[in-house]
């Protein structure tokens, strides 16, 4: 029963927040705000209409390239950053002129250089998927027992497989809790970056409904893209959940003091 | 990040930044991109400081920063303390961890055109759509380091006589302000590039404003500008949250 209830919340708060928006909007009365109704029954011709999918389908496509790549360059780099003194030296410093730059801030000036295509969307999602990985990874590598590397060294590792076989593990928790701020940061780049260059995805859509005044599709569209993210999110907590079984703290225990 | 403490490091963490600055140079002046794509970088250094001389660019950073202090200040006081009830109370928890999970993973920015609609063109959207982002790093890093708080720490501050009502101040805050201030900390990064975002939608002042500009003139020296100023403020912020992060950690080893 408990468990149960446990799947169930979050469909039940997400009921509570479609409850009180349609709440809100019958209160205001404002016409710039649809009901939740409104907005929930706008969401089936956007998902039928061929275009507007394919438009979201290259959304995800591109941020699926953007964040894989990422992850592919980031890890190496901050696992390296967390081993070796030097390597951190170099890099930190640059790291952090470059980390509050809105990545997607970067697009006007991108598309300069590589045109309104997938290359100059998926280049941003990338940059700003990057950084908080290399952060993390960075973190989680430098916090390593220094003992388990001596073992393994002492056990005729060499350096590289040590990096693989004890750095990455033992730093993966840290690791995947960049990702996740990366996934969040994904999402975000993602949604700027087609509102920026108007030519196709989700955003694209989001945007253009705000400037065209058509409001239900507007907050049908922040309902999808909310979908979205949630469901990634989802995806990536099981994943998560999979791969690091081994270093779950006990959560659910509320402090007592009564 | 920044743990340099010899003047070899400094050294070794300036040459790269140098040499990203050679290569634009390089870039320039070999003829590789056109001066109209990719300004020269003396000449946008040139004319960022002309520009922090002029009112009108001071007055712009001051929007700026304006928003990201207030929006950030909201998500530190509803993230703190959303976080601590929801690690102490049961019933607390029970409400807000079913909203976090939904309400966390989504992109805030495509609330901003509910936002915009509810709340108007003005500072009250942005700071709006800055709180919204900057919250949940920091509720959720709250929570993290008052559940890991170790009970016999509360036990002892009990038996030692500290009335309950003090434990959440005496005890459960400082155990969990390192993980308080990483959540801050990531925060913050989340907050200067979302007010930027926030006013390159719709603005009439603010960086991100003078970026949109400058990209629908085509003025690429000024769309550097920007971009350097909001790095070098992002740069500043994050020093001084980590003085303040020395300052408030100085009992604990070594974070």
């Amino acid at each position: 029963m408990k468990g149960a209830l446990k799947h169930l919340s979050p469909a039940l708060a997400c009921c509570g927040l479609l409850l009180t928006w349609q709440l809100a909007s019958l209160g205001l009365k404002n016409d710039s705000f649809p009901t939740a109704l409104d907005s929930l029954r706008a969401i089936p011709p956007i998902l039928t209409d061929k275009e507007a999918l394919i438009n979201i389908l290259a959304s995800l496509r591109r941020m699926a390239i953007g964040f894989a790549l990422a992850l592919a360059f980031s890890i190496p780099l901050g696992l390296l950053m967390g081993r070796s003194r030097a390597t951190a030296a170099f890099f930190n410093p640059l790291l952090m002129l470059v980390y509050p730059v809105p990545k997607a801030a970067l697009m006007p000036i991108i598309m300069l250089w590589l045109g309104v295509g997938d290359v100059s969307k998926t280049l941003v999602i990338f940059l700003g998927v990057s950084l908080p990985v290399i952060y993390h990874s960075f973190e989680g590598a430098k916090a390593v027992e220094e003992k388990m590397l001596w073992s393994g060294a002492a056990m005729g590792l060499s350096a590289g497989e040590r990096l693989l076989r004890i750095v990455l593990p033992a730093a993966l928790p840290e690791i995947l809790t960049g990702c996740r701020t990366g996934l969040v940061l994904a999402l975000i780049t993602m949604v700027t970056s087609e509102m920026i260059a108007r030519q196709s995805g989700a955003g694209n859509i989001l945007f253009n409904a705000l400037d065209m005044g058509q409001y239900d599709t507007v907050f049908a569209m922040i309902i999808i893209i909310g979908a979205m993210g949630i469901c990634l999110d989802a995806v990536f907590e099981t994943i998560r959940r999979w791969l690091v079984r081994w270093s779950e703290p006990q959560f659910d225990m509320p402090l007592s003091f009564s | 990040m920044i743990t340099t403490r010899t003047t070899n490091e400094w050294l070794l963490g300036a040459a790269p930044i140098v040499l990203v600055l050679l290569l634009w140079q390089g870039l320039v002046s070999f003829g590789y991109a056109p001066a109209t794509l990719l300004p020269p970088p003396v000449q946008v250094f040139l004319r960022m400081g002309q520009q922090l001389a002029s009112a009108t660019f001071q007055q712009d950073i001051a929007a700026t920063l304006f928003r990201l202090f207030a929006g950030f200040a909201i998500a530190v006081v509803l993230g703190v303390s959303i976080g601590i009830a929801a690690a102490v109370s049961p019933p607390v928890n029970a409400v807000v961890r079913p909203i976090v999970r939904v309400l966390a993973p989504l992109p805030k920015v495509a609330l901003y055109p509910a936002f915009l609609l509810l709340l108007g063109f003005n500072h009250e959207s942005k700071i709006m759509l800055v709180a919204a982002d900057a919250l949940f790093p920091i509720l959720l890093s709250t929570y993290y380091g008052a559940t890991i708080v170790e009970q016999k720490l509360i036990w002892s501050a009990l038996a030692a006589g500290t009335p309950p009502r003090d434990v959440l101040w005496k005890v459960v805050l400082p155990a969990a302000m390192p993980s308080i201030l990483t959540g801050c900390r990531i925060g913050l990064v989340i907050s200067c590039i979302v007010v930027f975002l926030a006013e390159m939608i719709t603005s009439t002042d603010g960086l991100g404003h003078v970026l949109v500009t400058a990209a629908r003139t085509f003025q690429a020296v000024d769309m550097f500008v920007p971009l350097i100023t909001i790095s070098l403020l992002g740069l500043i912020l994050n020093g001084l949250l980590q003085g303040l992060r020395a300052y408030l950690l100085r009992g604990f080893p070594s974070v």
